[in-house]
C-alpha cells in the first residue's frame, strides 16, 4: 500500500469539478484508493465521499492506494494536487 | 466473513464540563452552584462514578477521573458529620483532580464545601432528579458522546422496516439497487457515505451526513436528489444497522451458501451483523432478492426459520422411510379428486 499526504492548494478547495476529476481518474485504475482527512476514510472513487469531505484550501488529506497499479495511480493523482487542479497557474 | 477489516472507529476523547452543562441544562435541568467555574475541565470517561468510599478517606481504587454524582448517600452521610470533619471528608475527594460534581434529588451545598470546590476549580451542579433517574439520563447522554462511530462506504436502505446495508466494491451498482429499491417503495436512508454509531452495546445506528444527505450518484446520470424526486415516503433520516448484504462478482471458486442453514456473521464497531454474500450476474434481479432478504429477516426474527423448517421436514420424512412407510417423491396431494383446476 502507497500512503502519500497531500495540501489542497487551489483557493476554492475541492468543489464539484475537481471531485468528479479525481473519482474519474481513480476509476481508471484497479487498485483500491481511499481518502483520509481528521480520521475519516472515505473511497476515493465515489463522488459522494469525496464531497463529503468538503475539503477547504489549505486542508492536509492522506491518499492511500493499494493494489496492482498504485503507484501509477498515485503518480496521476498527487499530480493532479500538486498542479492546484489545472484550475490556477 | 471479515467485511470491515479496514474501518476504523472514529470516537471523541474528551468533552468539556461547559459542554456538558450546556447541554444538559434544559435536558436534565442540571443547575450550575458556582457558574463559570471549571467549564474547561476535560470528561474524558463516559462513566459516572458515586465517591462514596472516598469520602470515609479509602481512595485506593477511586475513579476520580469520572463524572461523581453525589446522591443521597453522600450527601446525608456528609451532613451526619460535624462541619471539621464534613470538610475534611469533602477535602479528601476534591484532593483528586475530579471533572465536576453533580448533586442530585435537588440537594445543594453548604457555603463552605462550595468555597472549597471553586477554590479547587471544580464546578458542581445540582439537579431536582432523584439519583437513579440522574444516573440513567447522565449515563445515558455521556454514552452517545463516546461512543464510535465510522464512515461506512455503501448504501443504506429500509427494505420493509429491516435496515440492509450495502457493501461490495465501487461501481458494482449499490447505489442503482438503492434507487431501484425507492422506486419500489422502500426508503433510502444513505448513499456512498453511512455514518454508522454503535449505541450501547449491540446496536449500530446509520445516518447520512449533513451535506451528503438523501444525495446519490447514479453512474452516467451525475448526482440526484432523492428526497426531492421521490419525496419524504422515499427517505429515513437515520435507521437501525440490521443486515449487511456485500454485493461480489461471481467467483465460480466461493461456496455460497445453499440452504442458509449456516448463518453467516460479520463483524462491524465490534457488533456481530447477519451478512448475505450475493454474487451478482447479469439476469439477476438483485432488488427483488434483496425484498427477499428482508422478509426472510423479519420471519427469522419473528421466529421463524424456512432452513430450519425444512431440515426438520427432511428429517422427518426419512424417519417415515426407515419405519417402512412413505415412498421416494410422494406426490403432495395424494390423489387429484376431479378438482382440475
Amino acid at each position: 500500500m502507497l500512503v502519500k499526504t497531500v495540501t489542497v492548494r487551489n483557493r476554492a478547495g475541492i468543489h464539484t469539478r475537481p471531485a468528479a476529476t479525481i473519482v474519474k481518474k481513480a476509476s481508471q485504475y484497479r487498485c483500491e484508493f481511499f481518502i483520509v482527512r481528521d480520521g475519516f476514510r472515505i473511497n476515493g472513487k465515489s463522488i459522494i465521499g469525496v464531497m463529503m469531505l468538503a475539503a477547504e484550501q489549505g486542508s492536509e488529506l492522506q491518499l492511500e492506494f493499494d493494489g496492482p497499479d498504485e503507484a501509477a495511480a498515485a503518480e496521476d493523482l498527487v499530480g493532479y494536487f500538486e498542479r492546484k487542479f489545472d484550475e490556477e497557474f | 466473513m471479515a467485511v470491515f477489516e479496514n474501518t476504523q472507529e472514529i470516537r471523541k476523547e474528551s468533552i468539556t464540563v461547559g459542554f456538558l452543562a450546556d447541554e444538559c441544562r434544559e435536558r436534565f435541568a442540571l443547575t450550575p452552584l458556582n457558574e463559570g467555574v471549571g467549564r474547561e475541565k476535560l470528561i474524558t470517561d463516559k462513566n459516572l462514578h458515586r465517591p462514596q468510599l472516598a469520602l470515609t478517606g479509602y481512595t485506593k481504587l477511586f475513579s476520580y477521573h469520572r463524572v461523581q454524582v453525589i446522591g443521597n448517600t453522600e450527601f446525608y452521610y456528609l451532613k451526619s458529620l460535624p462541619m471539621e470533619r464534613r470538610i475534611e471528608a469533602f477535602r479528601t475527594v476534591l484532593m483528586f483532580d475530579v471533572p465536576c460534581l453533580i448533586l442530585t434529588s435537588g440537594n445543594g451545598l453548604e457555603p463552605e464545601l462550595l468555597q472549597i470546590a471553586t477554590e479547587r476549580g471544580v464546578p458542581v451542579f445540582t439537579t431536582p432528579h432523584e439519583t437513579t433517574k440522574a444516573v440513567y439520563f447522565l449515563g445515558d447522554f455521556l454514552d452517545d458522546q463516546f461512543s464510535a462511530y465510522a464512515p461506512i462506504h455503501g448504501a443504506f436502505v429500509d427494505v420493509y422496516g429491516a435496515g440492509i446495508l450495502f457493501v461490495g466494491r465501487s461501481g458494482i451498482g449499490k447505489s442503482e439497487i438503492a434507487l431501484d429499491l425507492v422506486e419500489r417503495g422502500h426508503r433510502l436512508v444513505a448513499d456512498d457515505v453511512v455514518m454508522v454509531t454503535r449505541k450501547g452495546e449491540g446496536i449500530l445506528m446509520g445516518a447520512g451526513t449533513t451535506l451528503t444527505q438523501h444525495f446519490m450518484e447514479v453512474r452516467g446520470l451525475g448526482l440526484i436528489d432523492i428526497r426531492q424526486m421521490f419525496g419524504i415516503r422515499a427517505i429515513r433520516f437515520q435507521k437501525r444497522v440490521e443486515l449487511i448484504v456485500k454485493l461480489e462478482e461471481w467467483d465460480p471458486a466461493t461456496e455460497y451458501t445453499r440452504t442458509g442453514l449456516d448463518d453467516d456473521e460479520t463483524s462491524l464497531l465490534g457488533v456481530e451483523l447477519p451478512l448475505v454474500r450475493l454474487p451478482i450476474f447479469s439476469g439477476k434481479n438483485i432488488t427483488v432478492i434483496a425484498e427477499v432478504i428482508a422478509l426472510n429477516y423479519l420471519l427469522k426474527h419473528y421466529g421463524y426459520n424456512p432452513a430450519k423448517v425444512f431440515a426438520e421436514k427432511l428429517h422427518e420424512a426419512i424417519a417415515k422411510k426407515s419405519s417402512g412407510k412413505g415412498r421416494t417423491g410422494d406426490r403432495s396431494i395424494p390423489y387429484f379428486e376431479h378438482d382440475f383446476e
